[in-house]
């Protein structure tokens, strides 16, 4: 066969974005699941937030992630996605975990409100910066999550944590499910 | 070094894309298939059929549950083909001389 250069240059550009799509797609099929499992997590700790005393709850809490790490991880196998360098994604949940502990212990918040509206502000700024990079999707998850959270904090301060509990628990479900659906 | 005819068709080369883009050559579901090559159940369904043939994919129909499920998979062949496929279109690209001895 014989072809032109643009013809050629054409044909490579089309493997170039399907191979991206698929890729896309695939990172789909994977974080859906990952995002459920969290959103159950959410729910479960922001619920328990409004019946544990506060004392308690840095305890609870590091409880709920380490378990969310390790679902992660278990969803990760099980969908066989990144063998290689599946230790990223988990290190990446750990790193922004760890960002957060360590800035809510810095800068001392008046209430407990700031509190609680932070975990979805930084969460929902990482999916923002996945999506640009990656999988859109992720964008708008993380934008409505960020926008929800910081909203939350003057819409609902007197019951902030079943507000949080609903847009971490049912936001990240639904999200997940429509990732899924990709 | 020459181009593959069979492989050099849009959709052919999207289908075998996304196939080679599978890490250890994973199957792909047909509806996967479908929404990232963007393509129609017949179209698709025809030039899968080609490439099977050709020997460059495998088809596997089950069910899951009672869904009927088809599923794609690329072969060495397939992979092989490709990978010279794509080297020969860098190769137009690039201005290298493509004619055989």
């Amino acid at each position: 066969m014989s072809i032109s250069r643009e013809e050629a240059a054409s044909a490579l550009s089309q493997i170039d974005l399907t191979t991206e799509r698929s890729r896309e797609m695939k990172g789909y099929r994977i974080a859906g699941p990952i995002l459920v499992a969290w959103g159950v997590i959410w729910a479960v700790g922001y619920c328990g937030m409004g019946v544990m005393p506060v004392r308690q709850w840095g305890w609870m809490w590091l409880v709920l992630d380490v378990l969310g790490v390790a679902l992660q991880l278990i969803i990760l196998r099980q969908y066989g996605g990144v063998r290689r360098r599946s230790w990223k994604p988990a290190a990446a949940a750990v790193a922004i975990i760890a960002f957060e502990a360590a800035t809510e212990h810095f800068f001392h918040a008046s209430s407990s409100a700031p509190y609680m509206i932070y975990p979805g502000m930084v969460i929902g700024f990482a999916y923002i910066m996945i999506g640009l990079w990656r999988m859109p999707r992720m964008a708008w998850i993380g934008a409505a999550m960020f926008a929800a959270s910081f909203a939350g904090i003057y819409l609902i301060p007197h019951g902030l944590n079943y507000w949080m509990a609903a847009v971490g628990g049912i936001g990240l479900f639904l999200g997940g499910l429509w990732l899924r659906k990709a | 070094m020459s181009g593959d005819d069979l492989i050099h068709q849009p959709l052919r080369l999207k289908i075998m894309a996304a196939l080679y883009a599978e890490r250890d050559g994973e199957p792909l579901e047909f509806s996967r298939l479908k929404t990232i090559t963007q393509a129609t159940d017949g179209n698709l369904g025809s030039h899968l059929t080609s490439l099977e043939k050709a020997g460059y994919l495998e088809i596997a129909k089950d069910f899951v549950g009672k869904r009927p499920r088809t599923r794609a998979t690329v072969t060495p062949a397939g992979r092989r083909a490709f990978r010279r496929h794509v080297d020969y279109l860098r190769s137009v690209v690039e201005g290298v001389d493509t004619a055989e001895p």
